[in-house]
């Protein structure tokens, strides 16, 4: 039995393919994933505790601003890839040039960075999609390897450009739509879709992809969202990420002898949730805002954080760790910088929404601060003391 | 040539710091995610490709010339709209624990979706005009003749 021929670069015959329309998907595809990698910094730098700059507190909705961008922007650059790949897919096939070793060994290089572009940005678009639904079908551990290969991609996108910087340039020279110069029969009966049409089809699936996946950030886009991972809807008007259940929390956090302790090197203060109601109360609008790209505002009721610290006489410039009730994960135990920790918004909240904290999110109670990732905002917080 | 270089070097270095970190992973994480790595090129490369290729020719042959350009769009929308779609549509992250996560219908939504694509495709495959001779279509169709094999 004859397998079938093996393709040649040449026996891609669309007219429609071609470095004017290649150049111009891949501009658009080169800012989202330049977004995504800005962004997808920032997001990396509030997991740093030894950063030699903290981030800002402000403006409060910054992270929810930016990671939102981050996921929508690389949902964004799914529909600009394969478009992008399909119309370079030929030179997958294209003849090895064996004559000359100068010749050869550029073009192997050139291959293996297209190579590693593909690879990494496949893998980055994949696993970050997966992600955002929570989906984790890897066993590598996330956050450290999506952050060593988004530089790989965004490395081998930065070779790839100066490899093609005269290919792009003589194909923005060139208009989309030239004129036929020279009809071949295949190019007489194409009547397929023309180079424009090709890009304006591209970015208007990349727009669809967007909108129907934003609603999990953008509250006026959830009706249209029909592939929102979140509705916005939730216990107290909103989503939670971990349950008590998953946290393992639902017997230690109802306890009626719970207390929180704040600890300074060897005084220590406990109080009961009714002792924290006791105190004043202060009312802040912060959004509640996720790596996974979700986000929602929020009304937060409770005791300024600053003010507890006050009572251990914690230094205004310490950096605070934060333990929760929570059993296992990652996050149960965080430290919260000084300028979160000190900020006049930053809250030991007992309220959500104008009502007491439902135990899925963080009864008895819970850390809010302004312009920070969720998985920072401590729910079941049950002490907080001075790092030394 | 020289902004070339320069551009160029300064990809090489951000590669390389990433790929120092990549290889600073512990052992395990790093063959799983070369698996992976490697698994995206050959899912598209070696299946999602070809099928797109089967799936011109199939069309090619099936369809009018003029009917070509909006069932191209068309199936650009919907498939590639359909891959960003994967994780919510198979729910594989869904926990009982947690019914604020993945709780919409994705299912009837992308029937939603998919019917209005083939609402759209059907209006602009109707207001195409048919072929009326040598001039027809020619907005659509443009061919620089050779220049398949100019760009390596």
């Amino acid at each position: 039995m004859k397998g079938p021929p093996i393709p040649t670069e040449a026996s891609f015959t669309s007219p429609a393919r071609h470095e004017a329309l290649t150049a111009r998907v891949g501009t658009w595809l080169g800012i989202a994933f330049g977004l995504c990698f800005l962004t997808g910094l920032i997001s990396h730098w509030y997991y740093l505790y030894d950063a030699p700059l903290t981030p800002p507190t402000r403006p409060v909705i910054g992270y929810r601003i930016t990671q939102g961008v981050h996921v929508l922007s690389g949902i964004a650059a799914i529909p600009l890839l394969l478009v992008k790949l399909w119309s370079v897919y030929p030179k997958l096939f294209a003849a090895v040039p064996l004559g000359k070793a100068r010749d050869l060994v550029l073009h192997l290089l050139e291959r293996a960075s297209i190579a590693v572009l593909v690879a990494a940005g496949i893998f980055q678009l994949v696993i970050g999609l997966a992600n955002y639904t929570q989906w984790y079908p890897w066993s590598f551990s996330f956050r450290p390897t999506h952050y060593a290969v988004a530089w790989i991609a965004i490395g081998a996108l930065v070779v790839h450009i100066a490899v093609k910087l005269p290919i792009i340039r003589a194909a923005y020279a060139e208009k989309l739509s030239e004129p036929v110069v020279e009809e071949t029969r295949e190019t007489a009966s194409y009547g397929g879709p023309s180079r424009r049409t090709i890009l304006r089809t591209a970015l208007l699936a990349s727009g669809v992809a967007v909108l129907a996946a934003a609603g999990g950030t953008v509250p006026w886009l959830r009706k249209v969202s029909v592939f929102a991972v979140r509705t916005g809807e939730g216990p107290q008007g909103v989503p939670i990420n971990k349950s008590a259940e998953a946290a393992g929390v639902t017997t230690t956090a109802r306890e009626a002898g719970f207390r929180i302790t704040f600890v300074n090197g060897d005084r220590e203060q406990s109080l009961s949730r009714d002792q924290l109601t006791a105190m004043t109360q202060r009312t802040h609008d912060l959004p509640i805002a996720c790596v996974e790209g979700w986000s929602a505002a929020a009304t937060w009721t409770g005791v300024r954080l600053s003010a507890l610290l006050d009572l251990v006489d914690a230094p205004h410039d310490a950096t605070m760790r934060v333990t929760s009730l929570q059993q296992g994960g990652a996050f149960g135990v965080t430290e919260i910088t000084s300028g979160f920790a000190r900020d006049p918004l930053t809250l030991l909240a007992l309220q959500l929404n104008g009502q007491d904290l439902s135990i899925d999110h963080g009864f008895p109670c819970r850390l809010i601060a302004p312009n920070r990732p969720g998985v920072f905002q401590t729910k079941w917080v049950t002490r907080i003391e001075v790092v030394t | 040539m020289r902004l070339r270089l320069l551009i160029g070097a300064v990809g090489v270095a951000m590669g390389l710091f990433g790929a120092l970190r990549f290889v600073q992973l512990d052992f395990p994480d790093i063959v799983n995610a070369t698996l992976w790595l490697a698994g995206g090129v050959i899912v598209h490369d070696g299946i999602l490709a070809p099928l797109t290729l089967a799936v011109v020719v199939l069309a090619t042959r099936a369809l009018a010339p003029r009917l070509r350009t909006a069932v191209t769009a068309g199936l650009v929308v919907l498939a590639t709209v359909t891959v960003t779609a994967i994780p919510v549509l198979g729910s594989w992250g869904a926990r009982e624990d947690n019914p604020t996560l993945l709780d919409r219908n994705y299912v009837l939504g992308w029937v939603v979706f998919a019917a209005l694509v083939l609402l759209a495709t059907a209006g602009a495959a109707l207001r195409a005009v048919p072929p009326a001779g040598d001039s027809a279509g020619h907005d659509d169709e443009q061919q620089t003749h050779g220049t398949e094999e100019d760009a390596s």
